[in-house]
């Protein structure tokens, strides 16, 4: 494994928003037998030191390309594109709106403590990213990154919603 | 052209070196065990009377003796369920406990008074790793190459940490820190060929875990875990004295402490048999019926509950989909939380490996093949880590870097900025925990990134990395981007103790043996020298005109030499000094003889030759 590699190339997968999650982890499955520390625990400072940066490294990358979100922010910045600088105005009105509407109904449904509320919220707010991922899988098929940045942060938003939903979930849980 | 060989990926080269020698030992709160694995598997190494558990307990008697197991846990100023002291501040010490604790000035790890001074439960623990390492040398009759240490998988930092300082203590090679649930796997997984979506649900003596792991052929992994590392049976025995108290209407003095505590954890056992308990104590006596045990225990059996919910929530994964739940620990013993858990996942619960012993086994399987005698066995374990791992951002939040249940050794790193203009110096706080705020997290590790070149608020980018070793162990980097200034600490927890403390604690106990040696070597070097002056010094009062003005200088000086040296503790100057001396006087002594028989053949000192 070459570390310079990018993720697509480190699990030999072609580079593109749609891919063969078996054989991505096939592939993280068989790198990490190869380069995990515990093959090294024998070895000297430096191999052992090296086997933790390798099999850190795989981790991250099987991380990244497993996670549609992350998959897509990496897509963009593969693209040279900086995923993570905002612009406001890449966010229409509709979008604004419903995420005012999101944040209103999670902070009474967090309030009352209703676990019903939240779980029905949460199907909504999972639907809308399985809908705003399919928008990106076209953006990025016409190499448009410029819109691909705007579905990109529609994802963030979602999954920022989704993370707190999940949060008040285990607040009322007391986890 | 050579030809070469090549192994396929995933395999290793033949190696052919000698076999080699590897303990794993499960060191736990109320009992601790070794074991160890050849080609026909995993086995338990016993003591000489055939029992395998080692009771964690330690007595230290005076300055010389330590006893450790059997032999400790009897004595009243016995040391128990250390593992609950170590990483942890006196104020995380919530229970009543049968020894003294000193609180350290910093907050840190405790001390315990014992006869011996006080010691650091990291001494404490070193003890029990150190007899359980004995007694494997014994059974192997070899050095022991390396160990696998077992910690609950939801130890934090600084309770890692402590559980290595300690194997370091005892002088043992560490090949991993492994995952209590995590061993059990092991040994279900390659012993009895166990597969699927497992839970692995471990109560033992004082701490609790749950793991769900995937386990497929060659590849076991941690997808969450969970648990608390102060929940067990000792709860358990706890809730039944406490009632007893109650009861009774006796409070216990802290003497009495270990005997309330040894009835409650009778009645603990005589209530897994039958549907009541006979109680006595200091005159009064009663029943305990099941019903009532029960009331007093369910809560604590709800948590850990409540903890494999959220395993099942933090892997996405239904209760249906779970193929199988290995019970491990000795507290799952109890018809109880057998009953609980069976209902709570609604199957039947495996427990064909002896709960007590299947971690042990798991971690002697690891270790073997850690050292390298496995080689064509090969196994990837994927674990994860138990918490959060973020750091203090404005405000008092904490910033997670590193999410709970992160597939581990894991590297991330994220960029912060300054917020005030030429500001040069940034102050680091390093976090373990789930909630937002940094007072309801672990403090880990404060550092400082000095040396920023000034520029104005929000200019600087210093990005701060976080790398979790296989062991769960974490370090921390921090760079400025701009400039390259580094800064990097590996983390030593806040309870931690200090490199130095560590190395005092290894040569304090590892050259004990040879301190007691070297003294008993100045001792009798002492005396030496001692009969060897006085010996001279009676000779020269006598016969000090035997000997030239030159001689008789040389040998005062040598004598002076040797006298100064006595205080010097020094055994080879002593030792060096002595034979100078011996030297010296070998020619006068000899002059005296001499001497001595020409007088007495003149006849002129006859009481004397007789004498």
């Amino acid at each position: 494994m070459n570390i310079s590699n990018n993720f697509f190339e480190i699990f030999s997968l072609q580079q593109d928003f749609d891919l063969d999650t078996e054989a991505l982890t096939a592939q993280y499955k068989k790198l990490q037998s190869q380069s995990h520390p515990d093959r090294f625990s024998g070895a000297d400072d430096a191999s052992r030191l090296q086997a933790l940066q390798q099999s850190s490294i795989i981790n991250d990358a099987f991380e990244t390309l497993k996670s549609p979100v992350k998959r897509a922010a990496y897509l963009l910045s593969l693209n040279g594109i900086d995923p993570e600088e905002h612009n406001q105005s890449h966010l229409s009105a509709a979008l604004l709106m419903q995420q005012m509407e999101w944040r209103d109904e999670l902070e009474s449904a967090t309030g009352d403590e209703d676990m019903d509320t939240l779980e029905r919220l949460k199907q909504e707010v999972e639907t809308e990213k399985k809908v705003s991922i399919d928008e990106f899988r076209k953006t990025i098929k016409a190499n448009d990154f410029t819109a691909g940045k705007a579905v990109y942060h529609k994802l963030q938003f979602v999954e920022k919603m989704l993370s707190e939903i999940n949060h008040a979930e285990e607040k009322i849980l007391d986890y | 052209m050579a030809l070469l060989n090549i192994a396929e990926p995933g395999q290793s080269p033949i190696r052919t070196q000698p076999h080699k020698h590897a303990l794993g030992i499960d060191l736990g709160t109320t009992n601790s065990l070794v074991a160890s694995a050849n080609s026909e598997g995993p086995f338990i190494i016993a003591d000489e009377n055939g029992e395998a558990l080692l009771p964690s307990v330690v007595a230290y008697q005076n300055q010389e003796e330590i006893l450790v197991g059997q032999e400790a846990y009897k004595l009243s100023d016995a040391i128990s369920s250390v593992k609950r002291l170590m990483g942890r501040g006196h104020a995380d010490v919530a229970h009543k406990l049968a020894y003294k604790l000193i609180p350290a000035d910093d907050g840190g790890m405790p001390l315990i008074e014992t006869s011996a001074g006080p010691k650091s439960p990291v001494e404490v623990s070193a003890e029990i790793l150190g007899k359980l390492a004995k007694r494997g040398q014994a059974k192997l009759d070899a050095e022991i190459d390396g160990v696998v240490i077992t910690v609950p998988a939801y130890f934090d930092e600084a309770q890692r940490q402590a559980t290595k300082d300690a194997a370091r203590i005892a002088g043992l090679n560490v090949l991993r820190l492994l995952s209590e649930p995590t061993a059990a796997a092991v040994a279900y997984g390659l012993d009895k060929k166990l597969q699927g979506n497992v839970i692995i649900y471990d109560l033992g003596g004082g701490t609790f875990d749950v793991s769900l792991m995937r386990l497929e052929k060659g590849v076991f992994e941690v997808l969450a875990t969970g648990g608390d590392t102060a929940l067990g049976g000792d709860d358990f025995d706890r809730a039944i004295a406490r009632w007893i108290e109650e009861q009774s209407g006796q409070e216990t003095s802290q003497q009495n402490l270990s005997g309330l505590n040894a009835i409650a954890r009778e009645t603990k056992h005589a209530l897994s048999e039958h549907s009541e308990a006979e109680i006595t104590f200091n005159g009064w006596s009663g029943k305990l019926d099941r019903q009532t045990y029960y009331s007093l225990i369910d809560s604590f059996i709800d948590q850990t509950l409540k903890a494999c919910r959220r395993v099942l929530r933090d892997a996405g994964m239904k209760n249906e989909e779970i193929t199988d739940v290995v019970m491990v620990g000795g507290s799952t013993r109890s018809p109880r939380v057998q009953e609980k858990v069976s209902d709570f996942f609604k199957q039947e619960l495996l427990n064909e490996l002896d709960p007590d012993q299947v971690v042990a086994l798991g971690a002697a399987i690891q270790a073997d093949i850690l050292v390298g005698n496995k080689y064509d066995n090969e196994l990837l374990l994927l674990d994860v880590n138990p918490l959060s791992l973020g750091i203090e951002t404005m405000g008092g939040l904490v910033e997670k870097i590193i999410p709970r249940n992160t597939t581990i050794p894991v590297s991330r790193a994220q960029e912060f900025t300054t917020f005030k203009d030429g500001q040069t110096v940034m102050s680091l706080h390093v976090l373990q925990g789930e909630r937002e705020l940094v007072e309801d997290c672990r403090s880990l590790a404060r550092f400082e990134l000095r040396d920023i070149p000034p520029m104005v608020a929000g200019g600087a980018r210093i990005r701060v990395t976080f790398q979790v070793d296989a062991d769960g162990l974490l370090s921390v980097e921090a760079e400025e981007m701009s400039s390259g200034v580094k800064s990097s600490v590996v983390v030593k927890p806040s309870f931690g103790l200090e490199d130095q403390a560590i190395e005092q604690m290894i040569r304090d106990s590892h050259s004990q043996a040879e301190h007691d040696r070297d003294m008993r070597a100045l001792k009798e070097n002492q005396v030496e020298a001692l009969r060897i002056i006085e010996a001279t010094e009676s000779a020269l009062a006598n016969d000090a005109d035997l000997l030239e003005t030159k001689e008789l200088k040389a040998l005062q000086e040598s004598l002076q030499l040797l006298r100064d040296s006595l205080e010097s503790a020094d055994t080879d100057l002593i030792k060096q000094r002595s034979e100078s001396l011996n030297e010296l006087s070998t020619e006068f002594a000899a002059r005296r003889m001499d001497t001595e028989i020409r007088k007495a053949f003149k006849g002129k000192k006859i009481e004397e030759v007789d004498r």
